[in-house]
């Protein structure tokens, strides 16, 4: 931390909550973000000392100063009746690998300098933020003493397509908790939990990029601290830079998730099955814009990987399984489908050999890529006509798949 | 009498006292050729027993060295390559050493050419496996990259990086040898620059429609774009 900050700490020296934004490049949405934490601090915590801490990533659009310079003028204009509360602001850059990571662990030293209660952290690209959000994300933890508060979205059916295939249907298999939205991106938690993380030692890991999602859902369930889920309505945020590589961020996030694999193996060997979480926020249909998919393309992709990477996957998948692949590039598209076993099948063959390091480890997660992309393209050939709750019955029954085959993942680690 | 002397008894005597200098030499060097012998069989031994225990097939295997073996009819694993080599190598020593002590100018003088080549050999060989592994190690990474960049050519770019990184290594070793030092540095080039000079023409010439329908499509974005947001 810089001496500025420093030194406003030791200004403010106390408060109860905290929200950390991180950013970068940010200007366009942070304004309404500012805002709405600010609402959110005077419509549910008006009694608390409030601060909110923007980590940024070196932004050269002015970020920051759109943090300085955001906030409510009036409060009549959005509240009724609103006791003047104290809000503090620190908008900081934050040292280190450059990614969300590093921006969290800024935000959770700050937090445990000012001896906060409770922490939340929301992204700066979000447009569907309300203030409510911070009441979900904060509430469970100062009222019922939950350690991490997961976000639960409505989102379209093809948003979140790695959460959807990989990241929530292995992680309830694993930890055998049903914490639907596991890197959200927008997170409640307490101060242990943020003490917690501070003492771990993985930043200079893909954790301080993609992977701290993950990585925080991750460690708080296998560690035992109390999980909860919070139902926050529409995420809708600043479209991603088309450019910005698939692999890498498949690389980045499956591979913190195998990581943790390794780490918490006691934690999900002996696991069967999975349960709820407690889920908090009132659920509510909201409506989403379309998502244009090439599907064409996307299976395209898919037989371009099958027919050059063959000699990359022979160690990695079972021989029928790259068998059925193969197959499968000389489907017509109606026929194309990649079934639920063939990829829980296929995701643990990735776990193990990135265990027992068969491949170099980034040759065999970008790998994945082709692979991901067709079962992608399955899913969204199977749900064209569905609605939100089929699409969820769809992702329900892969995830119950994942809990079955988890034997076969028992049985290759070791 | 005295001259027959000279003719034929002196040399006999001469021979007699060079052979009486040479034997104990060559019974030695006898000797040392068969202490090598068995010191390299027992070297063999007891090398294969430590590269089995620091499992290096296991690591061959998972570098791509042994199914590079495998690919050129070498079926041995990689620890028993390697015993035998430091078998052999034992086994020349002996030889080389025994063949120094029989002090015969002409085998001194090739001996010691031979000592003065021996780094060269051994950078040179450490140069074309480094090489190999790192060509096996940047083809992957190549191949992998082009397919997930959708590029419909993947194999071809990922075994031009392989061979590319590889056919430098090869230039690299040989004028780590000294063999045709200049010549092997300009083939190279040519070679080089000719398969550059021939992409350009062909993607110059052959792919200009190609390019102006990709540019095309690129600007007037005709083709059906993915918004998934995938995280």
């Amino acid at each position: 931390m810089n001496r500025e900050v420093l030194q406003k700490i030791n200004e403010i020296k106390e408060a109860d909550i905290l929200v950390g934004v991180p950013s970068y490049n940010n200007a366009r949405t942070i304004g309404h973000v500012v805002r709405a934490v600010e609402a959110g601090f005077a419509k549910y915590f008006p009694d608390r000392k409030t601060i909110l801490v923007n980590s940024d990533g070196g932004s050269t659009d002015g970020t920051m100063e759109v943090v300085h310079n955001s906030g409510i003028d009036d409060f009549r204009s959005i509240l009724f009746s609103h006791t003047t509360s104290s809000f503090l602001k620190i908008a900081t850059p934050y040292h280190g690998i450059p990614g969300k990571g590093s921006a969290f662990r800024t935000i959770f030293q700050i937090a445990d300098a000012l001896k906060v209660k409770a922490c939340a952290v929301v992204d700066s690209d979000l447009r569907s933020i309300t203030p409510e959000w911070i009441e979900l994300l904060i509430k469970p933890v100062v009222v019922d003493n939950f350690d991490y508060v997961a976000p639960l979205y409505q989102r379209h059916k093809y948003d979140g397509t790695i959460t959807n295939s990989i990241i929530y249907p292995l992680t309830r298999a694993l930890y055998g908790r049903r914490v639907r939205q596991p890197i959200g991106g927008d997170f409640g938690f307490s101060a242990d939990l943020a003490r917690f993380y501070l003492t771990q030692n993985v930043w200079e890991t893909d954790v301080a990029r993609y992977g701290i999602d993950i990585w925080m859902t991750t460690s708080a369930i296998a560690n035992n601290f109390k999980v909860c889920q919070a139902f926050l309505g529409a995420k809708i945020h600043d479209p991603k830079d088309p450019g910005s590589d698939l692999s890498a961020m498949l690389y980045q996030v499956v591979g913190s998730t195998f990581d943790l694999m390794s780490t918490y193996a006691d934690a999900w060997k002996d696991m069967t099955g999975s349960r709820p979480v407690p889920t908090f926020g009132f659920h509510y249909d909201v409506g989403l814009e379309p998502v244009s998919v090439n599907l064409e393309r996307m299976i395209e992709r898919f037989c371009l990987g099958v027919r050059e990477l063959g000699s990359v996957w022979k160690d990695v998948l079972s021989r029928g399984l790259f068998e059925f692949f193969t197959d499968l590039t000389a489907s017509s598209q109606e026929d194309f489908a990649i079934p639920d076993g063939a990829w829980a099948e296929t995701v643990y063959s990735f776990a193990v050999a990135a265990h027992k390091k068969l491949l170099n480890r980034e040759h065999l997660l970008r790998s994945l890529t082709p692979l991901y992309i067709g079962r992608v393209a399955s899913f969204v050939k199977e749900t064209q006509e569905s609605s939100a709750v089929e699409v969820e019955d769809k992702i329900e029954a892969l995830c119950r798949v994942f809990e079955e085959k988890k034997d076969s993942l028992r049985r290759n680690w070791d | 009498m005295n001259i027959l002397d000279r003719i034929i008894v002196e040399p006999f005597e001469r021979l007699y006292e060079k052979l009486l200098f040479f034997l104990p030499n060559l019974l030695t060097s006898l000797l040392l050729v068969m202490i090598g012998i068995f010191l390299g069989i027992f070297v063999k031994w007891a090398f294969l027993r430590l590269l089995r225990a620091v499992n290096l097939d296991g690591l061959s295997q998972k570098f791509g060295i042994q199914e590079a073996f495998a690919r050129s009819g070498i079926k041995e694993s990689l620890s028993v390559l390697t015993s035998r080599v430091m078998k052999w190598l034992t086994i020349i020593t002996f030889i080389i050493v025994a063949m120094q002590n029989l002090t015969i100018p002409t085998v001194e003088h090739l001996i010691d050419k031979m000592f003065l080549y021996l780094p060269n050999i051994f950078i040179g060989g450490l140069i074309l496996i480094l090489g190999y592994v790192l060509s096996n190690f940047l083809g992957r990474a190549a191949l992998i990259a082009a397919v997930n960049a959708g590029i419909k050519s993947a194999g071809l770019i990922g075994r031009a990086a392989k061979y590319t990184v590889f056919l430098l290594s090869c230039t690299m070793a040989l004028e780590q040898l000294g063999i045709g030092k200049d010549t092997i540095i300009i083939a190279f080039s040519i070679v080089f620059g000719g398969i550059v000079f021939a992409f350009a023409i062909a993607f110059g010439l052959g792919g200009r429609d190609f390019a102006r329908d990709y540019l095309e499509k690129r600007l007037k974005g005709d083709e059906k774009k993915d918004e998934i947001n995938h995280l």
